[in-house]
């Protein structure tokens, strides 16, 4: 079974269409790399897996179980989310960034909860800034930050919403080798990211998505190197100049 | 401006203009508050019940004299050596002919002065009574206007609409009005009565508590408007990103939003609360002897009534002045670093 299948999403704001019929599924240990225009609606399916938009029709399925019917707090411990532009609590400490959800959907002591704050800010490199507040730290330290926060939940799947593209350019890589760590560590993942670089050598699918539709997906090297849509060529070869 | 150090970082000059003042100024403006208040708080602990019991408890009777009515006490500084000078001055003032204008306000000055030491004891009585009505009244107007302001913004309709219909029918009226209908339109003096407001040694009247009442509800609509606009000034991610966390709508506001929010509202919020102790002499008029009565009698007993409206003018920029001094020393205790600042909203 499969840890996540989206099942014939629609989903339209007013007039406009955002996603219209999308399938998809992620087994465990899988790393889904969605690509797409802006517009394409690759945020909002994103949104749609942990229930911050709901879908008009069509269906989730998280672990066999559909996403609906679940309480949509206890999902999105399940599923965690790491955002474009961070969205770091301002008024919280690095480690009280990851504590807030440790203490008060975990559950867990504030003891506890430091303690395994600590060990995941160390995971992300951290360890050293658990006292800085987000103004203090550089876009890259912030969304280490928010990569472990919401891996310190113990989530099933992660999504990652465009994760470098509010940062400067040197910064980028020290998010993408985090990244990168927790591919090999088997951590289930849905990217929404236009770095090509990890797409190639993370990625086990790369989904192309386009006015809110899949036109293509597939392994990594079948749609860089054969891919089947001439638009897939176009865009990926746009995207890969762009990162070179 | 003519000191270097009076440029400061802008973040500096938003709670307090008195914490941006150059130094030997800033000393001025300590050692006068200080003074003051050392004088006030000492009138207080004179005539407080609650100190009186201990006092004689502990076998020291005359320490503390709660008792003592209000008119009867004495003040602590004499008023002749003002007198004196006034009369001494007056004297010049006659040899100089025409020209006695020149020093007539210096006349008028020491009189006022020596006005002021007479009428001290009273108006303390009085300020406390307009403290505690204020302090009070804050308090429990933010307890109410924290909610409002929430349903204001995250609640659903009908709520929404309760919590608006509600500030907009207390902005909309004059708080006289909200005063004189609770306190003679509304048996609320005689249940404040029979639920022990009696005035009876630490108690306050029933009329201060009708006082408290209107206050806190009229205060409350106003904080709530404050309070609002500070939340919304909240970045929407992040409430976002404490629901995608898994906190409840709830929780994400209790633990993100708020503790966001309510620092930015601290500027507007000293704003209603200085408006407050001012606001608050119109218990005056449902007989709360606070600082404005005092005075209002004092005038028709002396028919002086410019002399005592200046002196407690001066009583009410003091507690204005301390109020504004102290909020922005908490602004800057719960400041964290940048949030709020200045560079960052801006």
């Amino acid at each position: 079974m499969s840890l996540l299948e989206i099942e014939d999403v629609d989903k339209s704001y007013g007039d406009e269409e955002v996603l219209h019929d999308v399938s998809l599924a992620m087994d465990q240990r899988d790393v889904d790399v969605i690509v797409g225009p802006s517009g394409s609606g690759k945020s909002t399916l994103l949104r749609c897996v942990n229930r911050l938009t709901e879908v008009d029709d069509g269906a989730i399925y998280l672990d066999g179980e559909e996403i609906h019917g679940m309480d949509e707090n206890d999902l999105r411990r399940r599923v965690g989310m790491v955002f474009q532009d961070f969205n770091l609590f301002a008024h919280r400490s690095a480690l009280g960034n990851v504590t807030l959800g440790l203490t008060e959907v975990l559950e867990l002591s504030e003891t506890e909860a430091k303690s395994r704050a600590e060990e995941f800010l160390g995971r992300v490199g951290l360890a050293d800034q658990a006292d800085s507040y987000p103004s203090q730290l550089s876009g890259g330290q912030k969304q280490r930050v928010g990569i472990a926060r919401a891996l310190a939940m113990d989530p099933d799947l992660l999504l990652f919403d465009e994760p470098t593209s509010a940062l400067d350019p040197e910064l980028i890589g020290e998010v993408l080798a985090v990244m990168e760590d927790l591919a090999e560590g088997g951590m289930t993942m849905l990217c929404v990211t236009h770095e090509m670089g990890f797409a190639r050598s993370a990625a086990s699918t790369i989904t192309f998505l386009d006015g809110g539709r899949i036109v293509e997906r597939g392994p990594p090297e079948q749609l860089f190197e054969t891919p089947e849509k001439e638009r897939t060529r176009t865009f990926l070869g746009q995207l890969t100049d762009l990162n070179r | 401006m003519t000191d270097g150090e009076a440029v400061t970082d802008p973040t500096e000059t938003r709670g307090s203009t008195i914490g941006s003042l150059p130094g030997r100024r800033r000393l001025v403006v300590v050692a006068v508050g200080s003074v003051f208040w050392t004088w006030l708080l000492a009138r207080w602990a004179y005539h407080n019940t609650v100190l009186d019991w201990v006092a004689t408890a502990f076998g020291t009777p005359d320490l503390v004299r709660a008792e003592q009515g209000v008119r009867g006490r004495e003040g602590w500084i004499p008023a002749a050596p003002f007198e004196g000078a006034a009369e001494a001055v007056d004297g010049v003032a006659a040899t100089l002919g025409p020209a006695s204008a020149l020093v007539d306000w210096l006349v008028w000055l020491f009189d006022l002065a020596a006005f002021a030491t007479t009428t001290a004891p009273a108006l303390a009585a009085g300020a406390f009574v307009t403290v505690y009505l204020t302090v009070v009244s804050m308090l429990l107007g933010l307890v109410i206007a924290v909610p409002l302001a929430v349903a204001r913004i995250y609640g659903g309709r009908g709520l929404r609409s309760i919590a608006l219909a509600y500030t907009e029918l207390i902005r909309g009226t004059p708080l006289l009005a909200q005063l004189f209908f609770l306190y003679f339109g509304l048996p609320l003096a005689q249940i404040a009565e029979s639920v022990g407001f009696t005035g009876q040694g630490p108690v306050p009247r029933a009329a201060a508590a009708v006082a408290v009442v209107g206050f806190t509800i009229n205060s409350s609509a106003y904080q709530s408007e404050y309070i609002r606009s500070a939340l919304q000034s909240v970045d929407p991610g992040q409430l976002t990103a404490a629901r995608a966390v898994g906190l409840s709508e709830l929780g994400g506001i209790r633990h993100v939003v708020l503790p966001q929010g309510l620092r930015f509202a601290i500027p507007g919020w000293t704003n209603e609360f200085v408006y407050l102790i001012k606001y608050s002499s119109l218990a005056a008029f449902i007989t709360v002897p606070d600082l404005f009565r005092r005075a209002r009698t004092i005038g028709s007993e002396t028919f002086q009534f410019t002399d005592i409206y200046v002196i407690v003018g001066l009583f009410y920029l003091a507690l204005v002045l301390t109020t504004a001094l102290a909020m922005g020393r908490l602004e800057r205790w719960v400041a964290i670093p940048g949030l709020g600042s200045a560079s960052d909203r801006g």
